[in-house]
């Protein structure tokens, strides 16, 4: 029996609509939680302390360096692995105690996934519809078509790309409540990566909670609506893309060794000031939130050479994968800030 | 414990397998009884005589080997035939867990809700009906010959014995007389059955042995590596034991000292058709009941089965490499 039958349709939308139900916890919907979580070979912590929840109808986005404990992470959901502490639960049920009854509820792309060379595409996919309870073969192949996939080929003479879509077929075809892709994208042409990403969206669209792996940010930019970076084993950030699109960061010179915050910014406003060669210092300022005071201050500043650019995910990836923290706490304008701090900090305890 | 679906995608992987060594084992069981046909009894009795002093290495002894049966029986110990059931087992046993995790397959499989005991078990359900029918082709294949083999044999003259010097007497001069006869006249192939089982139960020791070094490896020419390893180790271990008078106590660590498929034959021939199958009485020179040998075997193979499934159970998955 299904513990949980249809998890996600009652009110997808809804959740995400409302800021306050952007946290899973307070939305009480919870598909995946992991509660201090880690896995450990040896000396060498793969993974270490992981606490992450993720929402009915996320698309969450799990980014990170080679080696920083993503695909550790999900084959502890899965229950390849056997995790050393903690643990983690798919829609209530435990990973360690009843994978089978995880992946009942999971369809799952392996970042190198490699399929039964003797068969034949189609053969793949009618194995894997009827290996799965939620198999669903005609869709399956209407996804192979989608990828212009041609099903009479054998697995052992199609090439890397054809691969990959035969297994995306594969995966997309069940409708689980909850889908994990590890790198679904690899090895595809442009135009495929689009469909791909599009498929996932309407997987969402679906009333699907996707978990996402990938190392291209613009990818992920693109689909998440939450994303969480692994730094070395570990948990360094989680955020709400939502925050990201209010927030932008600007360089420019000045006089002034250092700059004082009003009081009203002091929230959204974080300064960074650098020695300079000509008698100049060099400023970096990241703001969340509203421009519009935010500009107002900064006219007065009496600045040169300004820059402005969007806070983009590739600024936080590459300070989150410097080691630099991640100025998370200064959106406070919404309560998704607070609330998603309260998960970070939760998550860190 | 069963899964539909992996049966067919193992049967599937293992069909060009199983289809080349049971054409090979049937085809060549019938050739090895019709090539008995075609050496005579006599120069089969001369030749073997001339290897006496080697009859201890010999699973029976040469006497036993002077009969129809017994020849017809020594199917069962050709290298052609252990081999090819030899290549089943390692094949198929090594490719359960560190063949498919080799390959990458073992990920998109195990991400479907099955339990890894399941995997196994349906994997081994295909390896061992597998190996059955095998040995089963073997016998088909003695049968075969059997029903289709005519021998030709010395009919003895007659004769007259004098009495007092007690001596027979020819009363024909001429050339004896030749008779053609079916060799199923002189072979009952019912007597093979318990030579059949022990080369299963041979057959499901190292299944057994490979599926549980697989359940513990991430290599699978590894996992070949030490099963033939150990299959050599124990081949010279029997060896030994039958060589050297010290070393007979090796006899009783290998598991070839249980795979007697020609005393069950030989046994057949002096007893009845169900002396093999005891498992009270000691039969001839042997030290145990007839049937614990191949139950010794068996029972082997189900322990390596059954710490297979707890070692894959307990085992993290690595990822594809």
């Amino acid at each position: 029996m299904n513990p949980i039958k249809n998890p996600i349709a009652p009110c997808a939308d809804d959740l995400r609509s409302t800021k306050l139900a952007q946290d899973p916890e307070l939305a009480g919907d919870v598909v995946l939680r992991c509660e201090g979580l880690g896995k450990r070979y040896g000396d060498f912590d793969a993974l270490s302390d992981c606490s992450i929840n993720v929402g009915a109808g996320d698309i969450f986005g799990l980014l990170g360096p080679n080696g920083a404990g993503k695909t550790t992470l999900i084959r502890l959901l899965l229950g390849y692995l056997h995790p050393t502490h903690g643990r983690a639960t798919v829609l209530g049920i435990d990973a360690e105690d009843d994978s089978v009854a995880v992946r009942r509820q999971v369809a799952y792309l392996p970042g190198d996934a490699r399929l039964p060379r003797h068969m034949r595409g189609d053969g793949v996919l009618k194995f894997f519809a009827e290996m799965h309870p939620y198999g669903d073969l005609q869709r399956s192949r209407e996804v192979a078509e989608q990828l212009e996939l041609d099903l009479k080929t054998r697995v052992a003479f199609m090439s890397t790309g054809m691969r990959q879509k035969l297994a995306l077929a594969v995966v997309l075809g069940p409708q689980t409540p909850l889908l994990i892709l590890d790198e679904p994208t690899a090895n595809l042409d442009p135009t495929v990566r689009t469909a791909v990403l599009q498929l996932v969206l309407d997987a969402r669209d679906n009333g699907r909670t996707v978990i996402l792996s990938s190392h291209v940010l613009s990818e992920i930019e693109d689909t998440c609506n939450r994303v969480a970076f692994l730094r070395r084993g570990r948990l360094a950030h989680e955020m709400w893309m939502s925050d990201l699109f209010q927030r932008h960061r600007m360089t420019a010179l000045t006089r002034e060794a250092s700059i004082e915050i009003p009081d009203s910014l002091k929230g959204s406003v974080h300064v960074r000031t650098r020695a300079s060669t000509h008698a100049h210092h060099q400023i970096q300022i990241d703001t969340a939130g509203d421009l519009g005071p935010i500009l107002k201050w900064i006219d007065s500043l009496a600045l040169k050479q300004i820059r402005f650019e969007p806070y983009g995910l590739r600024t936080v990836y590459e300070a989150v994968h410097a080691g630099e923290p991640v100025a998370t706490a200064l959106i406070t304008d919404a309560p998704v800030a607070e609330n998603f701090s309260q998960a970070n900090s939760g998550a860190r305890s | 414990m069963i899964d539909r679906i992996l049966l067919k995608k193992y049967i599937g992987q293992s069909i060009l397998l199983f289809a080349s060594c049971g054409l090979a084992l049937f085809a060549f069981a019938w050739v090895r009884v019709w090539v008995v046909s075609l050496l005579d009894m006599g120069q089969f009795q001369t030749i073997l005589e001339q290897f006496r002093e080697f009859e201890k290495f010999a699973p029976i002894e040469f006497d036993s080997l002077f009969t129809y049966p017994g020849r017809v029986g020594m199917t069962y110990d050709e290298p052609i035939v252990i081999l090819c059931i030899v290549i089943w087992c390692i094949s198929r046993g090594s490719d359960v867990v560190s063949g498919e995790l080799g390959r990458g397959t073992l990920e998109m499989v195990l991400a479907q809700p099955i339990s890894r005991a399941r995997l196994l078990l349906s994997h081994a359900t295909v390896s061992v009906v597998g190996l059955a029918l095998l040995c089963m082709l073997v016998w088909a294949g003695i049968g075969a010959g059997v029903q289709t083999t005519s021998v030709k044999e010395t009919v003895p003259p007659p004769t007259i014995r004098i009495p007092i010097i007690e001596f027979d007497f020819p009363l024909t001069m001429g050339e004896p007389e030749m008779q053609t006869l079916q060799l199923s006249d002189r072979v009952d192939v019912r007597i093979f059955a318990a030579s059949t089982f022990h080369l299963f139960a041979f057959g499901f020791f190292l299944l057994g042995l490979s599926t549980l070094l697989s359940s513990i490896d991430r290599y699978r020419w590894r996992t070949i590596g030490v099963t033939v390893a150990i299959y050599i180790f124990q081949l010279v271990m029997l060896g030994l034991g039958k060589a050297a008078e010290s070393l007979q106590f090796l006899l009783s660590m290998t598991f070839f000292s249980c795979y007697k498929p020609q005393k069950m034959t030989s046994m057949v021939t002096k007893d009845t058709l169900y002396t093999p199958w005891t498992l009270t009485h000691t039969v001839g020179d042997t030290m145990l009941p007839p049937l614990v040998y191949p139950l010794i075997l068996i029972g082997f193979g189900l322990a390596f089965y059954a710490a297979a499934i707890v070692c894959f159970k307990r085992r993290d998955l690595p990822a594809p490499l």
